[in-house]
């Protein structure tokens, strides 16, 4: 199981942080939003009473024009910062006097009549109507700078900035601590998924508690678990009853066959005495009278004494096989390249004065049984140089290759070959596709090298066609 | 985009024209000659005076301004008073020559025609709660309430508050700031 990338309770404290954050400065722009249209009528309402103080108290400045002392009502704005400039009118809209006093001209309006407020840039600027008793007098300007919207502005933002680090310190820390109320059951889930799929231990449970959905799955999950718990127990009782009941069947089989071949043993091993005496009296029959016999009485003795002599090299071939069959293995390891290099050298003597081309290609050393291997190559040797006695320029070739974990050892040659319909026939016993007047043979050989082949985990085959070469294989496991 | 851009246009014109100064046209002439200011004056001493209830018992009576001799108004005091009122007073200009027809008026302009009998004008008037007003030299000196001093080119004020006192006239700090008090304090009973 793959270790996560990130964890569960990272992923939750992220979701809340970011809400949480998202909420803090929504509310905070739409807090510092407000503060600042309100703070700003504020400013204005302001300014406004004050150009009204200030209007009450020019009133008689105006209508005396006395413009030393409407200066004098004016100046006492010197006292506030803010204010950048102010300015008094007649009722004809004529500038009567300024603040501070001698302004540049331009720093206040030349002329006024019009009452009302204004935002610029950098400044506020009201006029309102000086009036005495109902009497128009004139007209007052009083311009503010915005440092104090500016100055609110700022401390919002620290304020709000503040509060923004301060609270999501707070969230951070009933994040992480809220969490673990769910990520804890699941983390005690994914670690009991973890010890099943690592393990393959069924038998432990999260045993998480909880109400919500994660409880519902921790249960679930257990109840799951102890369902996987009782199918695997009660598939390792069938197998184990399989295999108890497998090995029963392997032994009774392997009693019938002993039993079979017991049989077998003794009934060969039983004919061979009257087989004896048959073969000795035709023997003596033949010394004594064979020339008192009449050529047709001759001719029945010899068939006798030839089929007596044939049957007893059945049975002792059927002894041999029943040995290969019943003999202990002793394995060590066989130099294959020697012992096909000595069964040639014996063959040769039974090809003199054929013409043989013997083809040995790089042979492995395996481990066997090292005369029952001698069996088989002498077998599949022999066969080769036997159905190969039609053709002119015999080649037998032995060759080796490893593949899928085995070591195939092939025989081929270029004689009479046999019909692939029959192949599956070849290794059984006393089966021949030749006639035993054309190739002499007891049909025993290629059971013989099959058993063999078969006690040491290998298998048997064969390819070939009429009249073009078979080639016999065999493999051994590595 | 375009739409906003017009409007805000607009605004800027709106405001443009609302802060502009009215043409001098409109506003009527220029008080410049001595005696419209003068007349101003008068009439502006109604908004800052106040008179006791029994001068003006009635919500409907008349603040009548007086000038008492030779008028040296003309047609500005008429014109600056015309459809006039003061705490719903309607104002009213009465011109006289003999002095008891002088005595229900609020507002007394003695012209310095009288200034051969001023004394005896004052001495006459000053119980009365009468704003009496002058331009002759130490008007003001001389137990009348408000006289016009001009200095430096300027028309100022001078003002007798004890005189007012005994008129039992009250004179808005306004207007007394704009003023030189002048006479004693409080005059001898």
């Amino acid at each position: 199981m793959r270790a996560p990338r990130t964890t569960i309770g990272r992923k939750l404290v992220t979701a809340m942080m970011l809400t949480s954050t998202a909420v803090l400065v929504l509310a905070g722009a739409v807090f510092m939003g407000h503060d600042f249209t309100s703070f700003r009528g504020l400013m204005v309402s302001r300014l406004v009473t004050r150009a009204h103080i200030l209007a009450a108290n020019s009133t008689a400045a105006l209508a005396f024009q006395n413009s030393d002392d409407a200066s004098q009502v004016l100046h006492a704005l010197a006292t506030d910062p803010s204010m950048i400039a102010a300015a008094l009118y007649d009722n004809q809209g004529q500038l009567v006097a300024t603040f501070p006093a001698g302004a540049k001209p331009g720093a206040v309006p030349a002329r006024l009549v019009a009452t009302g407020h204004r935002y610029e840039r950098s400044r506020l600027s009201v006029s309102e109507a000086v009036v005495e008793e109902g009497k128009r007098l004139g007209t007052i300007y009083i311009e503010s700078d915005l440092r104090e919207l500016d100055e609110r502005l700022r401390a919002d933002g620290i304020v709000l900035l503040l509060s923004v680090f301060g609270s999501i310190a707070v969230a951070f820390a009933l994040a992480s601590w809220l969490q673990r109320g769910i990520a804890h059951p699941i983390l005690a889930l994914a670690e009991v998924a973890r010890t099943v799929s690592e393990g393959k231990d069924y038998s432990v449970r999260s045993r998480a508690v909880g109400d919500d959905e994660v409880g519902i799955l921790s249960e679930a999950f257990d109840q799951m678990l102890g369902e996987i718990q009782r199918r695997e127990s009660q598939i390792r009782l069938l197998n184990a009853d399989l295999e108890r009941r497998v090995n029963e069947r392997t032994a009774e089989l392997e009693a019938s066959n002993k039993e079979l071949e017991a049989f077998s043993y003794s009934v060969s091993h039983d004919l061979r005495a009257p087989l004896r005496h048959i073969d000795g009296f035709v023997e003596l029959l033949t010394k004594h009278a064979f020339a008192s016999l009449d050529e047709k009485a001759q001719g029945h003795l010899t068939k006798i004494s030839a089929a007596a002599k044939q049957m007893g090299a059945l049975i002792d071939d059927l002894l041999a096989f029943s040995r290969v069959g019943r003999t202990e293995m002793r394995k060590t390891s066989v130099n294959l390249a020697s012992m096909t290099a000595d069964v040639i050298q014996e063959l040769r003597e039974d090809a003199k004065g054929r013409l043989v081309e013997w083809k040995v290609e790089e042979l492995p050393t395996v481990q066997g049984d090292p005369s029952m291997l001698r069996l088989v190559l002498v077998n599949l040797l022999a066969n080769a140089l036997k159905y190969s006695g039609p053709t002119k320029e015999a080649r037998i070739e032995v060759g080796a290759r490893a593949q899928n974990g085995e070591i195939v050892v092939s025989v081929r040659d270029n004689g009479v070959g046999f019909d692939p319909a029959y192949a599956h026939k070849l290794f059984g016993v006393f089966q021949r596709l030749h006639a035993s007047k054309e190739f002499e043979g007891t049909g025993i050989g290629l059971a013989n090298v099959r058993r063999i082949v078969n006690r040491h985990g290998g298998r048997t085959w064969a390819e070939g066609a009429i009249q073009q070469g078979a080639t016999f294989y065999f493999s051994l496991p590595r | 985009m375009v739409l906003a851009r017009r409007a805000s246009r607009l605004a800027l014109l709106l405001l443009l024209l609302g802060i502009l100064p009215a043409a001098p046209s409109s506003a009527g002439p220029r008080l410049t000659h001595e005696y419209d200011l003068k007349a101003a004056f008068l009439f502006h001493f109604a908004q800052f005076v106040q008179w006791p209830p029994e001068a003006l018992p009635e919500k409907n009576t008349p603040l009548t301004i007086g000038i008492l001799g030779e008028d040296p108004f003309g047609k500005s005091l008429d014109e600056i008073v015309a459809n006039e009122s003061v705490g719903g007073h309607k104002l009213l200009v009465r011109r006289f020559q003999r002095l008891n027809q002088a005595d229900s008026c609020h507002i007394l302009f003695i012209s310095s025609s009288e200034k051969g009998r001023m004394d005896e004008v004052l001495s006459r008037v000053n119980r009365r709660s009468i704003l009496t007003v002058g331009e002759t030299k130490d008007f003001a000196q001389r137990s009348g309430i408000i006289g016009f001093v001009v200095a430096e080119k300027r028309l100022r004020l001078a003002v007798n508050l004890a005189a007012a006192n005994v008129a039992r006239l009250r004179i808005s700090s306004k207007l007394l700031r704009q003023s030189e008090i002048v006479g004693p304090l409080r005059l001898q009973e």
